[in-house]
């Protein structure tokens, strides 16, 4: 086990690095100066863009750049963005949280009910529950997200007047403004999700079912409940887990469409305004630590997999 | 009748008959289909029938509900709303048509080259994989930043997103039939790597690369409305179906219609497209069904 685990991190080190070069590469790619962009309204002389140009380090070639970032973003220092007056490391450490919540909570509503839904399906194949799951998994798919956020806003704000539209409480002013302002974007982003892990689990529960030690289980006499618990779901999981690394990858690249719905100041919504005004150290920030994130959980996930699973650590 | 009409007729019969079988054993890719050519026809046919005009600004018709006058209303400009969904399907599905074709250009031939060659896969593979990690839109989003926003970057975006998943879907393929028998025995007759590659390899392999392509198609329709509601899809005034969501927006207290069509008809192009994608899966490989069975 230790020795898979060195194994895997060693794999990791190389995708880090892989990683940070496309994010370097893409961020300083093509026009768009953003330099231009923070003088915005200003009149500016090419001597004064200049001037700001050199004062930022961007007059320099682009492989000395790439030299100094380095290792700089690895410390976690991204230096300052042009457009916010704190460094680039506080204002994510701000937001994170408020991503992180979203994500881990829309993961858990996927998982309560989209692995028991998917369960049910297996089990009972063909019924009317079966379809039903069909059904609800696909429109769950191709509905997009976003726009189900607002049909949520329409209904569950704007008619009924349960929850409030949008914004964010830090959970310091109560857990019930917090957490109110945290379903409806949880609802938004999980469904397209529990379409995904419903899909999965059956799939993989059917086949689970169809194996030789579910009928000799079956074959001793014993509950069909146990059967399905104890010897099905149990070999079902270990494909089940792997999915649910990828699962929570989903909901971080989600959820930064589903910031901007409900103007939540998270991690996404950064990126986004960060993309359109080209303020790349900002961008840079964020999306490394949304990517950082995913790729931890990865990790942790293929960790968990080899321990579940001889197999693959045996390998 | 003459008894050759009479054959004819019954020749028709039994063809038509074998379509509806053929329907009956693919019944989602069948509806899908359907629903897909429906779609088509609608923008295709609807501006014979009533006048299509989705720029022309009126501030007397402004925020008007659905009515005769304008059958799904207009927006806070006065514009048609039904004109500007018709256009915006054109966008869409051309966008979506586009990206899914380079995909499937360079997803098959990169795919073939990494499994074919392993030099090449080291390069290839790596890239692709480290294209993989970021998620969902985030690299769409970085591309679109860095090339500007515009129809044809959303193209390119879309592409950069899905070829890794072709190529991963190619290159098994090639690698799985690389050693069989039957290569070896064209490899003997003298058949070069290409002639194997597209001759006898790609035929194999084609099932799942459509169904690879077909769900793609559906994501690039939900990837193009999520990055055109961001801001970063064909910029305003072209009425992309995200774009009029993300307008939809102040809005949605007095004019709940303008919120609701897009986002009905994008779930509508969506479903049709992933019940082609389900239903290619269930027709070339009836072990994966998921419906009954």
């Amino acid at each position: 086990m230790f020795a898979y685990m060195v194994r895997r991190i060693v794999i990791f080190v190389p995708t880090l690095f892989i990683t940070l070069t496309l994010i370097f590469v893409l961020t300083r790619m093509l026009p768009g100066s953003p330099v231009a962009s923070l003088l915005g309204g200003q009149s500016v002389n090419s001597a004064m863009l200049d001037r700001v140009s050199q004062d930022l380090g961007l007059d320099r070639p682009i492989f000395v750049q790439y030299i100094e970032w380095l290792p700089k973003i690895l410390t976690g220092t991204f230096g300052e963005s042009l457009f916010f007056t704190k460094p680039v490391s506080e204002v994510l450490m701000q937001r994170l949280p408020v991503t992180l919540s979203l994500t881990v909570f829309a993961l858990v509503v996927t998982i309560v009910v989209g692995i028991p839904l998917g369960i049910l399906s297996a089990v009972k194949r063909g019924s009317f529950l079966d379809y039903l799951g069909n059904i609800v998994s696909s429109i769950g798919m191709a509905l997009p997200p976003f726009w189900l956020g607002f049909i949520l806003i329409l209904v569950f704000a704007v008619d009924l007047k349960w929850l409030p539209s949008s914004g964010y409480r830090p959970i310091e002013m109560g857990f019930w403004p917090w957490l109110s302002r945290l379903i409806l974007p949880t609802i938004a982003l999980s469904l397209s999700q529990i379409g995904l892990i419903v899909r999965m689990t059956r799939s993989t529960m059917l086949e689970v079912l169809d194996t030789d030690y579910v009928g000799m289980a079956r074959a001793k006499g014993m509950p069909e409940w146990i059967v399905i618990m104890r010897h099905a779901l149990r070999n079902a999981m270990v494909q089940i887990i792997t999915a649910i690394g990828l699962l929570f990858a989903l909901g971080l690249g989600g959820s930064v469409i589903i910031e901007q719905v409900f103007a939540l100041p998270g991690l996404g919504e950064l990126i986004t305004t960060a993309a359109i005004r080209r303020d790349y150290a900002t961008l840079e920030a964020g999306i490394f630590y949304l990517t950082l994130t995913a790729l931890v959980v990865n990790l942790l996930v293929d960790i968990a997999y080899a321990y579940l699973n001889p197999r693959v650590r045996l390998a | 009748m003459t008894t050759k009409d009479n054959e004819i007729s019954t020749a028709r019969h039994r063809s038509e008959r074998r379509w509806l079988r053929w329907a009956g054993r693919n019944v989602m890719l069948t509806v899908g289909l359907l629903m897909l050519i429906l779609l088509i026809l609608f923008t295709v046919l609807t501006p014979f029938i009533v006048p299509i005009d989705a720029f022309s600004i009126s501030a007397a018709s402004k925020l008007q509900p659905p009515g005769l006058d304008h059958l799904l209303g207009t927006d806070e400009l006065g514009r048609d709303q039904m004109s500007r969904l018709i256009i915006g399907a054109n966008i869409s599905l051309r966008v979506a048509f586009a990206a899914t074709v380079l995909t499937a250009i360079f997803g098959i031939s990169l795919g073939m080259l990494s499994g074919q060659y392993p030099l090449a896969d080291i390069f290839i593979s790596q890239i692709s994989d480290a294209l993989l990690i970021f998620p969902g839109v985030v690299l769409a989003i970085m591309i679109l930043a860095a090339l500007g926003p515009s129809e044809v970057n959303v193209v390119i975006a879309v592409f950069v997103l899905y070829v890794p998943r072709v190529i991963r879907t190619v290159r098994a393929a090639v690698i799985e039939y690389r050693g069989a028998d039957f290569v070896m025995a064209a490899r003997s007759l003298g058949a070069s790597d290409l002639r194997i590659l597209s001759l006898h390899i790609f035929p194999r392999a084609i099932g799942p690369i459509m169904v690879q392509l077909s769900l793609g198609f559906s994501s690039a329709i939900l990837v193009e409305a999520g990055l055109s509601f961001l801001g970063l899809g064909a910029p305003a005034p072209a009425p992309t179906w995200g774009g009029m969501i993300s307008g939809a927006r102040d809005y949605i207290r007095t004019a709940p219609w303008l919120m609701i069509a897009p986002g009905a008809i994008i779930t509508y192009a969506v479903i049709s497209l992933n019940l082609i994608g389900d239903g290619l899966r269930d027709m070339l490989d009836p072990r994966s069904r998921s419906i009954g069975q």
